[in-house]
């Protein structure tokens, strides 16, 4: 199979951030990752990822309204025709900075946020901000730019999903995403005290189904189901190295976000190599590209082009073998251990460990 | 928030805009988190949603394709988009 150019760029301009969430998709080990790009490389990447077919850039981090080259690397992306979206947790968002971002040509905006109420909110943040990212969605609102609010979703916020849903509609959203937390890096690190019972998970479904239903002209609701409680493992990435590429604060280039967790792998740097290079010869992008890695049950399996085998983050955290079937496939042979996660989680009640970043 | 059909002024919704893709050589629908290909009439269409009446995208229309009439298809399609959110009433 031909290898396709890539559609989508996730920029993490920045591992730093204000807040603590206990799920945070950066790696655990952050002080080793502590070197950020440059503004002339990043603006270079830019120009290689737009040359490479990359139509969206979504600049993420951490928090990447910390770096003060924002606004210049959001004006490249749209004289080079990218699309930009900003990921941010709403601090520093103001009009005024949001404002110069828009006039650099800033598409759309991404807004996270932890709970419907300010004071869980701020306790899982870790730092006071519910109102801070009131504010934030209010400045974007009037500045015209799209506002997609996302909520990771997880044991201490699933039962408040009626709130979240009527939060958005009250401070006028474009889109909604409610995304169960993927248990990797922080999250795997807190998974027994994050896991959902599956009566939660449940009435959640139910409850999300109903708000289609009645807001169907006003609010774009994305339900992100958690894979533990699933029959299939979910297409990660629509697949290694065919959509998306990340890179990282230092230069690293990855497949996905989170793959930085696996040992072994080496990752090129945009310091060294071009992205072209890097996306159709590395061999961290060849080694489980298309479906001839594939073992079994996936190889023989005819949902092998639907879920390329899963996740291979979580294929490494829960079995120990990166190229091993996605164990939240009821298929897999060591589904046993996700079993096993439940059970614990509903057995047990543990301290959640908090993100911390120690200068 | 959606707009109501039919369109009378149809532009673009905040956050969806018209790109031509070199590298693939396709018209393309960008939005956020997503892209929508076009065939060339297709593009045709929205490159003339610029705040023009949707008689008048028509009239223009028919002036580049010669004598058939595209009014019905070209409604149809302009409320396709309006109900994917990518195109709203430049005069509400």
């Amino acid at each position: 199979m031909e290898t396709p150019n890539p559609y989508s760029l996730l920029a993490e301009l920045t591992y730093r951030c204000p807040l603590q969430c206990p799920y945070c998709s950066n790696p655990l080990e952050l002080n080793r990752f502590r070197t950020e790009l440059d503004t002339v490389v990043w603006h270079r990447v830019l120009d290689e990822a737009a040359r490479l077919g990359v139509v969206q850039v979504h600049f993420s981090g951490g928090e990447p309204l910390l770096r003060r080259d924002l606004t210049d690397l959001v004006r490249t992306a749209r004289q080079l025709d990218l699309y930009s979206h900003l990921s941010t947790s709403g601090l520093g968002a103001d009009q005024a900075r949001l404002a110069s971002l828009r006039d650099a040509g800033l598409d759309a905006l991404q807004i996270s946020l932890q709970d419907s109420r300010p004071h869980e909110n701020d306790w899982l943040a870790g730092v006071p901000s519910f109102e801070k990212k009131r504010r934030a969605i209010e400045s974007a609102k009037r500045l015209e730019l799209p506002v997609t609010l996302n909520i990771v979703l997880h044991r201490h916020n699933l039962d408040r999903i009626d709130e979240l849903i009527d939060l958005a509609c009250r401070w006028n959203v474009d889109k909604l995403e409610l995304a169960h937390a993927q248990y990797g890096g922080w999250a795997f690190r807190n998974r027994a005290a994050l896991l959902p019972t599956e009566q939660q998970v449940g009435r959640a479904a139910e409850v999300v189904a109903d708000a289609r239903d009645r807001l169907i002209d006003n609010l774009e609701i994305v339900h992100v189901l958690p894979d533990y409680f699933q029959q299939f493992p979910k297409a990660c990435l629509h697949g290694w190295g065919r959509v998306f590429l990340t890179v990282a604060p230092d230069g690293a280039v990855l497949p996905c976000q989170t793959a930085r967790e696996i040992p072994g792998l080496v990752f090129p740097n945009v310091k060294d190599t071009s992205l072209e290079e890097i996306w159709f010869h590395a061999p961290v992008f060849q080694r489980f590209r298309g479906t001839d890695w594939l073992p079994e049950p996936c190889r023989s399996c005819d949902r092998r082009e639907i879920d390329f085998g899963g996740c291979r983050c979580q294929a490494f955290l829960l079995t120990g073998d990166v190229a091993a079937t996605d164990p939240v496939c009821h298929l897999a042979p060591q589904h046993g251990v996700v079993e096993e996660a439940l059970n614990e989680a509903a057995n047990q009640s543990t301290d959640l460990r908090f993100r911390v970043f120690a200068s | 928030m959606k707009s109501e059909s039919p369109l009378y002024y149809p532009v673009f919704a905040p956050g969806a805009r018209y790109r031509w893709d070199e590298v693939r050589q396709q018209h393309q629908i960008v939005f956020p988190e997503g892209v929508l290909v076009l065939n060339e009439s297709a593009a045709a269409v929205v490159r003339l949603c610029d705040g023009r009446s949707t008689e008048d995208v028509i009239v223009a229309l028919r002036e580049q394709i010669g004598d058939a009439d595209p009014s019905r298809d070209v409604r149809e399609f302009l409320d396709r988009l309006a109900k994917k959110g990518l195109l709203r009433d430049g005069d509400s």
